[in-house]
């Protein structure tokens, strides 16, 4: 059958359209990894060090509670997904700017650019998870029916990040305001989210402010089923996931709203 | 026969000037209250306006299986024209049509990594262009054979060589299943024999049906591929018909263009150390006419005239005739003791004669230079002067002469062994 006109774009067969995703988070990683002794070692090391840090400074000089986890792990599990949301925004804000060349060239739909780039962080969160539980093991920490709830909560992650990364990198082509916005935002961000610290420690005036951070929920309910072995607290949980699920809707109908612009302004 | 391409009153306008910064954004807010059109503020040129039409109602189909060339000055939209039909960008008003699988060739191996072996990025490139792996595995050895890159395509593209670099993108490009190809000058990378290569993949393309819109500055590839020529002016479709009748206005507007712009020709390119220096050149016919474009074995004139500030001993005047695309085809110069005036001073001039110019069909571009007596050093070099054409005796595509034809036509006689009755001719 002959090809009929159409003013539409073309549609990516969706096993051409997946593996194009594979294929250019495969270009991300390597990118990123090779010619680098180390290579994805590098991706533990982040938050290895980082919990290193707080240990020192939050648990032995300010004595900051842990609701009687061992710090360092307490400290850990809330690192790994915290460093997988911060590094796909990070990159992904300015992913479409970076691939320029081919999108300013070549018609592909457009998401795929930043969805690359959080899939790439998905092996760096891989292997950070895989120490996870090596230090599960050591400090004697065993996971509980509850952690059933594991994949509820990364599925959360993996949206939240997707909805803000979506957003930014489509902001950030009209406007490069947004990388400093953002650059400036994730360092403030983890300290305003319970990783170092349990939401119990946060004063209950203050509560609400934390309640309104969709990873609160995320991080906080993670740690509760995988580390606590407890049920996460559910109104905490509702509120995070009712949050991210509108950001993502929205985010990605902004995205789709707006990507044929892309190639006008980039 | 059905249609591939069809655009209805396109037209596409850009903001000039930085990106929209808060700034700007709030001065043509409060400019839109005010009633004002958007403007950008010139130190040079005072107000001018801040939207740049690259298209204005631009109308045209294309059939399927065509070769539509498209012509025109920089700046003439020919490459927003081609961002429009693959969708990489969208009108600002009217409609783009399009039919099948598009395949643009902006630019060759944009979306390569370079720290991926070229194996990944065949199928990462090829991917770009919605190939399925499996579909991508089926084609793999027709892109690397095309692309003769058989030995280092497990090499990262890194220690590929530029041209290499191109030759595998427009492989992966061409074997994507395309029932649109769009080229984009992109034929200007990479040697002779990979252009000729390229010139003949799009020609087979076409031949299977497919229709190819083939962006090139090239008259001679443009005519060699496309049956049809688009000419864009000023984001305006200047003309659009056969390839020769649209070809030979071209050539000749913009052969009168370069005559009116000749006195500027000349201060660019121009080298040398200065004692003698040329004041004008022209280009004339047998009869004295100006002449940007002969037929093939009319006369052509090369006259010139100079200023030498000092006395300069046994000059030697040199003419070449250089072929736009390939380069010097012949090189004359006043080294015999009877050309060579003993010395030059003040003003001068010479004329330079070729009877029946045995050039075949192409462009060429007249390069004078003014030496020593000993052709080392140039007094003064204008590597670009006057241009002109030849042409041929008809208007179709064969009228452009191959540059693996040869660039000159000599005459011939041609017999069979045995027979006396020879053939003459004259090519």
């Amino acid at each position: 059958m002959p090809p009929t006109l159409t003013d539409r774009p073309a549609r990516l067969s969706r096993t051409a359209y997946v593996e194009l995703l594979m294929n250019l988070m495969r270009r991300e990683i390597k990118g990123r990894y090779s010619q680098s002794f180390f290579g994805a070692g590098w991706a533990i090391a982040q938050p290895l060090a980082t919990m290193a840090v707080f240990t020192l400074v939050f648990a032995r000089l300010g004595q900051m509670p842990s609701d009687g986890a061992p710090y360092p792990l307490f400290a850990y599990a809330a690192l790994v997904p915290w460093f997988f949301f911060s590094n796909s925004v990070n990159t992904g804000t300015m992913s479409l700017v970076t691939y320029r060349n081919i999108v300013t060239k070549t018609y592909f739909p457009r998401e795929i650019v930043p969805l690359a780039q959080v899939g790439s962080r998905l092996v760096d969160f891989g292997a950070a998870a895989g120490l996870y539980v090596l230090l599960m093991i050591y400090y004697g920490v065993g996971v509980g029916p509850w952690g059933a709830l594991v994949p509820v909560f990364l599925l959360l992650l993996l949206l939240f990040t997707l909805g803000v990364t979506l957003l930014t990198s489509a902001v950030n082509v009209f406007y490069r305001d947004v990388n400093p916005v953002v650059q400036i935002g994730l360092q403030l961000w983890l300290y305003l989210t319970p990783v170092a610290y349990p939401l119990s420690a946060v004063p209950a005036e203050y509560r609400w402010f934390f309640l309104l951070n969709p990873l609160t929920g995320v991080i906080e309910g993670l740690r509760a089923v995988l580390l606590f072995g407890r049920a996460p607290e559910w109104p905490v949980v509702a509120i995070s996931a009712s949050s991210i699920i509108t950001l993502f809707v929205a985010a990605a109908v902004f995205f789709k709203k707006t990507d044929k612009y892309f190639a006008d302004v980039i | 026969m059905s249609v591939a391409i069809q655009l209805e009153g396109a037209s596409k306008r850009y903001r000039t000037g930085r990106s929209r910064t808060l700034v700007d954004l709030v001065a043509s807010t409060v400019g839109e209250w005010r009633g004002r059109r958007a403007e950008v503020h010139s130190a040079t040129r005072g107000t001018v306006d801040a939207t740049i039409h690259a298209l204005r109602d631009v109308s045209f189909e294309v059939p399927q299986g065509a070769g539509l060339g498209i012509i025109g000055r920089n700046g003439a939209g020919k490459t927003t024209l081609l961002k429009l039909i693959s969708r990489v960008t969208w009108p600002t008003s009217g409609t783009v049509r399009v039919a099948g699988h598009v395949v643009s060739l902006i630019e060759l191996g944009a979306g390569f990594h370079p720290e991926l072996t070229g194996r990944e990025n065949v199928y990462l490139g090829a991917g770009l262009f919605g190939l399925t792996r499996a579909e991508i595995d089926r084609q793999f050895d027709g892109i690397v054979h095309f692309a003769d890159v058989e030995r280092l395509i497990d090499t990262p593209m890194k220690r590929y060589s530029s041209g290499l670099y191109a030759r595998l993108g427009f492989s992966v490009a061409i074997h994507s299943r395309p029932d649109i190809v769009l080229v984009d000058e992109v034929l200007a990378v990479g040697d002779a024999t990979f252009r000729r290569r390229a010139l003949e993949a799009l020609r087979g393309l076409i031949a299977e049906g497919r229709t190819v819109l083939f962006i090139s500055h090239d008259m001679w590839n443009v005519r060699r591929l496309c049956s049809q020529i688009l000419w864009m002016e000023d984001g305006r479709v200047r003309a659009h018909g056969p390839a020769g009748e649209i070809a030979e206005r071209y050539m000749n507007e913009v052969n009168l263009d370069a005559m009116a712009n000749q006195d500027t020709a000349l201060q660019s390119h121009r080298g040398g150390t200065g004692e003698v220096r040329f004041e004008s050149v022209e280009l004339v016919d047998e009869h004295g006419a100006p002449a940007a474009t002969l037929r093939m074995g009319d006369t052509l004139e090369v006259r010139a005239t100079y200023r030498a500030v000092q006395r300069v001993e046994r000059p030697v005047f040199q003419v070449a005739l250089v072929d736009v695309d390939t380069g010097v085809v012949i090189t004359t110069a006043s080294s015999s003791p009877a050309d060579t005036p003993a010395f030059v001073e003040g003003e001068g001039g010479f004329v330079c004669r070729f009877p029946r110019v045995p050039l075949r069909p192409r462009q060429y571009v007249l390069r004078l230079a003014v030496m020593d007596q000993f052709q080392l050093a140039s007094y003064d070099l204008i590597t670009a002067g006057p241009r002109f054409a030849v042409v041929g005796q008809g208007a179709g595509v064969d009228s452009l002469a191959d540059e693996q034809d040869g660039l000159v036509a000599l005459p011939f006689e041609f017999a069979a062994l045995g027979d006396r009755a020879a053939a003459g001719g004259r090519p």
